[in-house]
């Protein structure tokens, strides 16, 4: 399978009378793309903002990240099975507008995984949506039956961004792209024997998928990760838009959907196929509630490793605290297997850094890297602009804050469990946890 | 300049070796010994009195031990405890530990001591204190007191502190996210960082976890017990039931201590003779019925009917938060030897 991703690199967004890309500046005619917004009648409130590294302002309650792109051959669009009828991706050309993201925020109300963004400040590193120019699209629906609720499915905000990112980046579809990344795995029944005697490695990201009711989890062809069992994806599958991000985790630890198609870890397995290692593809696991249902995804999760021949494999866990357990399970089933395993994931060790860091331990879990506490704290300074609504922060249950961490001058005090996919379990964590 | 006092033992005190072991507690103004070399080495920090105490003296009356030195130094102003270096001599070791767990609870200042990884003290001080890596023997005096002495500085100086691998104390069991760039380290994303460990881990080649997982130490399951009634059962928690007075204080976290005590004549434990200490719980509940954590009530409703017969006369406790895996293997093992002295035969034991 090969796919090309054609790559518009983006400087600067403005808005302008019509929407076009030209030498690094993506223009935007708002009007239009608020009628895409709008083409959901349950969206009641919808405004579009551009925001640059080093603006005061802060964005809460963040909801999604997207990367604008579109499908120019193999496919009819990005999100298959979302805004789509369901097709295969992964082939094919597909344009992207790269280095600045697409942010949706609610305008109101937030929800148990929505997030915070500073683009300025001491807290801008700590995601990486804050050294990037955004297009913001702020909203508010009439979802009433969530609108109080702690865990919200933000359907209608979740596909208008998804609306919106296609829509977009069909304005460079026709264009030529400054720079083709070719991604190219062939099966793995016929490689040549010099890749095949490299050590075979498989990565194996579980989704975060706890959620029992449907409409919250990470989605797979716009099938609910919770009703699936481990599988094998192409990695270019997800580099062209299978997965899409749930909307059901504390916020550091979400992978943001344009996480998944710019996930760095599988990039660098593909780099690396043919050189170091034989990249054999990902086994896409979930996360379950149920022990036994652990235990089932953990096993297939091996027994499909092994038959791949896998001597190597990454698992990246989309959580923290009970999924800790599928997490462990799943590192020592492979490693039961014969496996050698790398785990990545968060820790929570707590506000003074002496809690036991996973829920669950087992010493053959001997290779771990780490993303970050959740529980860290921070103090964020006054920004000049909100955009969004600082107080979902502390009223809404968002998993970093409670009541009072917004104080009335817009100072912030909060566990970077509510920074916006900060712990970026996908790999571009800048972060570990070191002792002291 | 910060104001420092310095622990030493007998020897280092120019007091005497083995024969001085038992010397008692003093305090003197200056440094004395090691804490010249300390003073010459340190910039910021000035030490201004000096305990010496003998190592039987500290081992065989801690408690005495501690609370003349502690005595001594209330009516002192100083800024930094530091202690030893020990190397690996055990029982200056632990008297090192002690004596900077002690002086950092009442007074609440940075302690700093050093000792050799062999020194048994280090699994059972190190969350409690800075302990820097040190040498086996006194030879490696000018390096370990370096290193104490460049970290008290950098503390009176306020500057930023490094995670303990970076400075090279044994680390606390404190663990903070950090970006390496704030250390001097080139930032490497989390994929390449997963990549090139996998590799290594491929090769058969050394690296380094970020999250090391503490070796596990499983005891066996005993097997049941046929017949409850033919054994002497204990009472036995790491919940902090204690009498309401409290009187071996027990530690409300990282104890070091158990207590025995008898509750041959109760039929069930009363609030309030009877409270948790225990810093780790919400101790509401236990605190209005003590028997929630030891069930002291239950066992007696057993023994009425019939479903066992002996009861030991005490019930054992500690508290389980914040203790050290040495430190409650030790304690562990004490009190297993007092139920086997007591003919002890089964144990309910209570964890929260």
């Amino acid at each position: 399978m090969k796919l090309e991703i054609g790559k518009f690199t983006v400087k600067d967004i403005v808005f302008g009378d019509r929407t076009f890309y030209e030498k690094g500046v993506l223009t935007v005619n708002k009007k239009e793309a608020l009628d895409v917004v709008f083409e959901d009648s349950h969206i009641t409130e919808a405004e579009l903002y551009i925001v640059r590294p080093g603006d005061e302002v802060r964005l809460v309650p963040v909801k999604e990240a997207y990367e604008m792109r579109c499908k120019v051959s193999g496919g009819q669009s990005v999100y298959p099975g979302c805004t789509a009828p369901v097709e295969p991706v992964g082939a094919g050309r597909t344009h992207a507008l790269k280095g600045c993201s697409l942010l949706v925020v609610g305008k109101h109300w937030g929800s148990f995984q929505d997030g915070l963004i500073d683009m300025s400040g001491p807290a801008q590193r700590n995601t990486i949506f804050g050294s990037m120019p955004n297009l913001v699209l702020v909203g508010d629906t009439d979802e009433e039956f969530e609108r109080h609720e702690q865990q919200k499915k933000n359907r209608a905000l979740r596909w208008a961004g998804m609306r919106l990112s296609e829509y977009i980046g069909k304005c460079v579809k026709d264009l030529e792209p400054e720079e083709i990344e070719t991604w190219e795995l062939e099966p793995v029944n016929e490689r040549a024997s010099d890749v095949r005697n490299l050590p075979s490695v498989v990565y194996v990201p579980q989704i975060q998928t706890q959620m029992e009711a449907l409409g919250y989890n990470a989605l797979v062809y716009g099938w609910d990760g919770n009703r699936m069992l481990p599988t094998y994806l192409h990695p270019n599958e997800i580099l062209d838009g299978a997965i899409i991000s749930g909307s059901f985790m504390p916020c550091s630890s979400k992978i943001s959907t344009y996480e998944w198609v710019n996930n760095p870890m599988i990039k660098r397995l593909m780099r690396e196929h043919g050189r170091t290692i034989n990249f054999l593809g990902v086994v896409l696991s979930n996360l379950n509630v149920v022990m036994e249902e652990k235990v089932r995804s953990a096993m297939m999760v091996a027994n499909i490793a092994k038959s791949l021949g896998a001597e190597g494999a990454i698992v990246a866990e989309e959580g923290y605290g009970n999924p800790d357990v599928d997490y462990i399970l799943t590192l020592v089933e492979l490693e039961k297997a014969g496996i050698k395993t790398l785990g990545i994931t968060n820790e929570c060790t707590g506000r003074d850094g002496t809690s036991q860091p996973l829920v669950a331990l087992d010493e053959r879990a001997n290779a771990l890297v780490s993303t970050g506490n959740v529980s860290e704290l921070y103090e964020l300074p006054p920004m000049k602009t909100v955009l969004g609504e600082l107080e979902s922060l502390a009223r809404d249950g968002l998993s970093g804050g409670w009541e009072g961490c917004v104080r009335e001058d817009g100072s912030v005090i909060m566990e970077n469990n509510a920074f916006f996919c900060s712990d970026h379990i996908s790999g571009f964590s800048l972060k570990t946890c070191a002792e002291f | 300049m910060l104001k420092a006092v310095h622990y030493i033992n007998q020897f280092f005190g120019q007091v005497g070796g083995e024969e001085s072991a038992d010397f008692e507690p003093v305090l003197q103004e200056g440094p004395v010994g090691p804490g010249l070399l300390l003073n010459e080495a340190m910039k910021e920090v000035k030490i201004t009195h000096t305990v010496i105490c003998g190592d039987n003296f500290m081992a065989s009356h801690p408690e005495d031990a501690v609370a003349r030195i502690l005595k001594m130094l209330e009516g002192l102003k100083f800024d930094i405890f530091l202690a030893g270096p020990a190397f690996n001599a055990g029982r200056y070791g632990v008297a090192c530990g002690t004596i900077c767990k002690a002086v950092k609870e009442k007074f609440d200042v940075p302690v700093i001591t050093s000792m050799n990884e062999e020194n048994p003290a280090v699994e059972m001080f190190k969350p409690n204190m800075y302990i820097f890596k040190g040498g086996r023997r006194a030879t490696y005096m000018k390096q370990d007191v370096e290193k104490m002495a460049a970290f008290a500085d950098k503390i009176a100086r306020g500057d930023k502190l490094l995670p303990a691998s970076m400075e090279g104390y044994f680390p606390r069991g404190i663990r903070h996210e950090v970006f390496l760039e704030d250390f001097g380290v080139e930032p490497k994303c989390a994929a390449d960082r997963a990549f090139e460990m996998l590799l290594k881990k491929l090769k058969g080649e050394p690296y380094e976890t970020e999250l090391p997982i503490p070796k596990q130490e499983r005891v066996p399951i005993a097997p049941a017990v046929k017949d409850l009634r033919k054994v002497k059962i204990a009472l036995v928690t790491s919940g902090g039931i204690v009498p309401k007075d409290n009187p071996d204080r027990i530690q409300s976290c990282s104890a070091t201590k158990w207590g025995a005590y008898d509750i041959s004549k109760l039929d069930l434990l009363t609030a309030p003779e009877f409270k948790t200490i225990h810093a780790g719980y919400d101790p509401e509940q236990a605190n209005k019925n003590p028997n929630v954590v030891l069930p002291l009530d239950a066992i007696r409703q057993y023994q009425k009917e019939g479903r066992i017969v002996e009861v030991d006369d005490q019930y054992y406790v500690t508290v389980g938060t914040g203790t050290t895996q040495a430190e409650a293997a030790r304690m562990g093992r004490e009190i297993a030897q007092k139920l086997k002295e007591r003919n002890v035969g089964a144990v309910v034991l209570t964890a929260t």
